[in-house]
């Protein structure tokens, strides 16, 4: 591809511009099964800057790919059709925090776990970071329409961006939204950028609504001889009068993997759902605690522990950030695949879809686990395999095929909050048919020239096996 | 080309789900903020050497021979895969087809050199020797783990390390002067720290508006072996009233740092009590990783005692 490296170095500095394919290729990936790499990744420190960038693709038509910290896990952040990769990371100030407006103003590159730590002080918190929000930015985070484990009680990001400010594909800035919480009428703009997965338009600044920390807090912990009991407790739960702060579910094969890589110590039971508690007066949080501790007995759940104490809620909780790549060492040969990640369901059927998710993993050679932030309907499943084996690969598309078939029959949705993008392009453009129309429209009026982030969803390839190379050395 | 070592290692690198959560504490990626300074890059980087996809260069090496080993990638990553042995094979590999990155290896300049051996004595990794032929200095480039305990202890200031990490001699003071110039408020307290106890603060962003609370005099050392005298009394020259180096526990130092950093301390210690300064205004206390909370507690507790002494 012909790209003016040197047009793009008066832009925002030689420094800032990388082009060795060594850079190149570590650009090249994020957690997705993908791999593409770009032909140049520049760092901009000002909105002047990635506006002169995107003015120059816009007229070399050249594509545009916005990347925070590229740990999306279905190739968001990986440029199928090489081009520019901005880099937000110098984009990373914490630029205002109000307290009297509960709102604070960011640049996409922070940090999501950093800003709690800015907070904190203020006694208050985002609470939409996700498990990856060590480095997971804002910007991303926004772009996937991400969400915490606590979505459960405080919702997701779409519930947390009050406005931003965007460069448009033509280099133009635009402010969308307002510092306030009540915004009525007119096209909800900003909300059109959250989930839009850096294909509309690029985040420079992010107004977000922030919460209070709670002052109390309780954890627990029950386990199930059976996966369906489990499933149950969490319908029940999230169809009960109690709102939790985080409702979990933990299965068998995730239990296994925890206990060999990070030696928990978890009872090798067939679920173990994970529940908390949170408000401002204890008796309160005590009382909710004591209707979900029924609720889980008397759907047969066995030894339920239950803390408020931060050191005990950190045991109950602390391999469950590190599921994902924990999954990993489940068992020799088997790597863990970011495929058919993060479907939704009715929270009635979360018995019913993860019981489902383990059948079909069988049936196809693979193995396929289920865990999640279940109280929102999220399922979480990976699928394990071979990854050097060619047949392997047939075995994971039918599988991921079967799942998909599965959460649209039952009025489910195909990604619950790790986005679409590549790998799960296929599904999605079946589920959404009758609207991808209407999006491939918007996506005309505002990318003419389909520079940001090209051939991602409903433009995406519809084989997700060969729509990339496979970040694993397979022959296909 | 025949990665020998490095093949061991193809079916770990599939076993790395590249989710990133190696590098956030990664020194060279915070010194730097770019992809392929953090330890997910650079074990893409060994993976492509292995696929051949990325040919190795001066600059892949240059890469691939920066690593403090902190060890804070390989604690991090659930998957329970260790960049830094990986990152070892690949600069064994690298050197036999005749790309030797300087990266964070130390150098020793043979002018000034006296070969008189202490840096030897220090090296727990076993990287340095006198070749008593040419009586010079030798650095074993594999073994070598970037600490610095070396360059801290040689007299004539012979042994030095790449700037560009904020770490080198250079670096330090520079930033010694620049927290205390910036430092609003009092006590002026300055830290210096080690990487893995993890520091208090924002780690990858900036809070910059006005009334912003950043976590001022914090300087990170990536070992405290690395602290020589000199430093020290430096800050207390530049103005600083206290002086704290939170380090590892005694025994967990893959370099056995925070014992030089012990001994160190003793003897400034005592030339302060000579120039009349209170010894108490410098301190080494000992965090394990992830005692966050214990170490913004003693840092909270060693700026109340400094308060209460004022400035020298
Ligand atoms: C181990 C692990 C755990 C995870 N846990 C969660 C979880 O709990 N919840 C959750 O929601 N997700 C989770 N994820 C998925 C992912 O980490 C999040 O979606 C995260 O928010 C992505 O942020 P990022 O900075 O890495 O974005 P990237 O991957 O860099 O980018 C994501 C998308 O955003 C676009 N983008 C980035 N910056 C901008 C910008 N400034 N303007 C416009 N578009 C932009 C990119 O082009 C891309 O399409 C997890 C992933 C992993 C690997």
């Amino acid at each position: 591809m012909d790209i003016d490296v040197k047009r793009l170095k008066e832009i925002v500095g030689e420094e800032d511009v990388r082009d060795d394919i060594a850079d190149l290729y570590v650009y090249g990936s994020d957690a997705s099964v993908h791999e593409a790499n770009p032909s140049v990744v520049v760092r901009p420190e000002t909105v002047e800057e990635v506006q002169g960038i995107v003015r120059y693709a816009n007229t070399a038509l050249v594509p545009v790919i916005a990347r925070g910290a590229g740990s999306s896990a279905s190739g968001q952040a990986v440029p199928i059709d090489g081009g520019i990769v901005i880099d937000f990371k110098r984009m990373n100030r914490i630029k205002a925090i109000r307290p009297r407006d509960i709102l604070c103003k960011v640049e996409p590159g922070v940090v999501c776990d950093d800003l709690n730590r800015a907070l904190q002080p203020h006694g208050l918190w985002f609470p939409s970071a996700p498990e990856s929000g060590r480095i997971a930015t804002i910007g991303g985070t926004i772009a996937n329409n991400g969400s915490g484990v606590r979505a459960i009680k405080y919702g997701t990001m779409r519930d947390y961006v009050l406005g931003m400010k965007v460069v448009l594909a033509n280099g133009d800035l635009v402010t969308l939204g307002a510092d306030t919480r009540a915004q009525a009428s007119g096209y909800q703009l900003d909300r059109l950028m959250v989930g839009s997965e850096g294909t509309l338009g690029l985040i420079v600044e992010a107004t977000l609504l922030l919460r209070h920390l709670p002052r109390f807090k309780a954890m627990g912990m029950a386990k199930f001889s059976k996966l369906e009991d489990a499933g149950e407790t969490i319908s029940d739960i999230v169809a009960s009068e109690v709102t939790p702060s985080l409702l979990e579910l933990v299965d068998d094969i995730a239990i296994t993997a925890l206990n060999k890589t990070l030696n928990m110590n978890l009872p090798q039971v067939e679920a173990i759902v994970v529940f908390e508690c949170d408000g401002r007066l204890k008796d309160a949080v005590d009382y909710d605690m004591a209707t979900i501790k029924e609720i889980c007995e008397k759907n047969s759940a066995f030894g339920v522990e239950m803390g408020s104490d931060a050191k005990e809620m950190e045991r109950i909780y602390s391999g469950r950030k590190k599921l994902f790549a924990a999954l990993s060492r489940y068992r020799e040969g088997l790597v863990c695949t970011s495929l058919a990640d993060d479907m939704a369901v009715p929270s009635s059927r979360i018995a019913e879809c993860a019981r489902k998710i383990h059948e079909i993993g069988e049936r196809n050679h693979v193995v396929m686990n289920a865990y999640g932030h279940c109280g929102i309907g999220l399922l979480h499943t990976k699928i394990l395999m071979e990854v050097t084996r060619k047949e392997q690969w047939e075995d994971a598309r039918r599988a991921v095929d079967e799942v998909y078939d599965y959460v649209r029959s039952v009025g489910g949705t195909t990604s619950g909050e790790h986005g679409i993008a590549i790998s799960k392009a296929p599904a999605w453009k079946k589920e959404k048919a009758d609207s991808l129309q209407m999006m491939k429209a918007i996506k005309t009026a505002l990318d003419p020239n389909n520079i940001l982030n090209p051939h991602k969803l409903m433009d995406a390839p519809d084989d997700w096996v060969t729509a990339t190379k496979l970040r694993y050395p397979v022959q296909l | 080309m025949e990665f020998k070592r490095l093949e061991k290692w193809g079916s770990e690198l599939n076993l790395c789900i590249r989710c990133g959560y190696c590098c956030e504490h990664c020194p060279l990626y915070r010194a730097s903020n770019w992809e392929i300074d953090t330890p997910r890059g650079r074990l893409l980087l060994a993976y492509g050497l292995l696929t051949g996809e990325v040919d190795p260069s001066p600059y892949v090496a240059e890469k691939l021979f920066e690593c403090f080993y902190c060890g804070n990638c390989s604690k991090s990553c659930s998957a329970k895969v260790t960049p830094t042995d990986i990152f070892t094979d690949a600069r064994a590999d690298l050197l036999e087809f005749g790309f030797a990155g300087q990266g964070t290896t130390v150098r020793n300049d043979e002018k000034l050199c006296m070969a008189c051996g202490r840096c030897v004595l220090t090296c727990k990794s076993e990287a340095l020797s006198v070749d008593m032929g040419s009586m010079r200095v030798l650095v074993d480039k594999v073994k070598c783990k970037g600490c610095g305990v070396c360059v801290a202890e040689c007299p004539v200031g012979a042994m030095s390390q790449k700037t560009g990490f904020g770490v080198s001699r250079e670096e330090l003071s520079a930033a010694v002067e620049n927290s205390l110039r910036t430092m609003n408020g009092s006590p002026k307290v300055v830290v210096f720290c080690c990487n893995w106890s993890m520091t208090p603060g924002l780690q990858l962003s900036r809070m910059e508006f006005k009334g912003a609370e950043n976590a001022s005099g914090i300087i990170v050392t990536v070992c405290s072996g690395r602290i020589d005298p000199g430093l020290i009394l430096e800050a207390f020259d530049q103005g600083a009233w206290g002086v704290m180096i939170a380090c590892c526990p005694l025994d967990e130092c893959e370099h056995d740092g925070n014992y030089r950093a012990k001994e160190r301390c003793a003897l400034v210690g005592r030339l302060l009590d000579v120039l009349g300064v209170q010894s108490e205004r410098l301190k080494l206390e000992h965090f394990a990783t992830g005692e966050a909370q214990k170490l913004k507690n003693a840092l909270k507790s060693f700026a109340g005692e400094i308060a209460s002494l004022g400035p020298i």
